[in-house]
């Protein structure tokens, strides 16, 4: 035969839930209002919550996939492109590496 | 009617507080002082109770500016409450000592009588009786945070799920297991007293 809960007797449970709500009328003092407004004015006036951040989060998980799918775009771009020499800065620098000099690049010299 | 104007005059008040005028807050805290009061005293020790009001209202303070006007100010103020006292018992638990001595061989034998008891009026009668709250005392101490908040609510105040776990801050499925658990230690516990009660 199953074993009944003890928890789940009604008597026991009544007395247990009057216990409990007895303890709401138990009385207490009145400084402690005094406390609440003294932290209170020692935290000073509040700065507004900022609807910025919420936004921002909502904002960046929409354009998440977005951003992978570029980031994916440009990672083949950047790893099948061919460096162009003419165009290339470094590449003017390449050529010059007999005279890398600063003077020279920035034509300062004479 | 009469709601919607008291609803209208909190968020009023607490437009105050967020322009500035930190004395406004006196307010909120006299026409909630009694409602916060009842939730603390039920959750924490009588000498603990002052300390946790303090502290729920400074809470309730610093969070005004995430209050959105949409709900209902005082729920909203209660689940501040219940769970400032949630934390009370996070911190008490790590420190805690509860003595099985704390109970005496009255304890066995006022339970066995309230099982076996049958009528309306003698359940009054051992309802109001210390033991009760001696022993419920005892067993809510043995309990982690977590389980002695949600049995309060559930079993003690008869919270729905639903409500126990907007307090809480907690999501139903949640409550319902930590409900469950609770529940299943308190019956340990008090088959504990019983047996202590037989023991020659």
């Amino acid at each position: 035969m199953m074993r009944s809960r003890i928890s789940e007797n009604e008597s026991l449970r009544k007395a247990f839930r009057d216990a409990y709500a007895a303890k709401e009328r138990e009385e207490t003092g009145e400084e402690w209002q005094f406390q609440v407004m003294k932290r209170v004015r020692r935290i000073g006036p509040l700065t507004p919550a900022s609807n910025f951040l919420p936004a921002f989060e909502h904002f960046v998980w929409r354009l998440a996939p977005v951003s992978c799918l570029l980031v994916l775009v440009l990672t083949f771009f950047f790893v099948n492109m061919e460096p162009d020499v003419d165009s290339d800065y470094l590449g003017t620098m390449a050529a010059e590496m007999e005279k890398p000099t600063l003077v020279e690049l920035f034509g300062l010299e004479g | 009617m009469q709601n919607d104007a008291v609803r209208s005059s909190d968020e009023e008040i607490v437009r105050q507080v967020l322009d500035g005028n930190v004395n406004a807050f006196e307010s909120i805290l006299t026409r909630y002082k009694v409602q916060v009061l009842k939730i603390v005293k039920k959750h924490v020790p009588n000498d603990a109770v002052e300390e946790t009001t303090q502290e729920a209202f400074v809470r309730t303070y610093q969070s005004l500016p995430t209050f959105k006007g949409t709900g209902d100010f005082s729920q909203w103020l209660s689940s501040i409450a219940v769970r400032t006292c949630y934390d009370y018992w996070r911190k008490a638990y790590r420190s805690r000592e509860v003595p099985m001595s704390a109970l005496t061989e009255k304890h066995p034998h006022w339970l066995e009588q309230v099982i076996s008891e049958a009528s309306e009026e003698s359940r009054d009668e051992l309802g109001a009786q210390r033991e009760a709250r001696e022993i419920l005392s005892w067993a809510l101490g043995k309990l982690s945070a977590k389980n002695r908040m949600v049995l309060e609510l559930v079993y003690l105040e008869g919270l729905s799920v639903q409500e126990a776990a907007e307090l809480l801050g907690w999501s139903k499925a949640n409550v319902k297991v930590r409900s469950f658990r609770a529940r299943m230690k308190l019956e340990k516990l008090l088959r504990i007293v019983k047996e202590q009660g037989r023991r020659p």
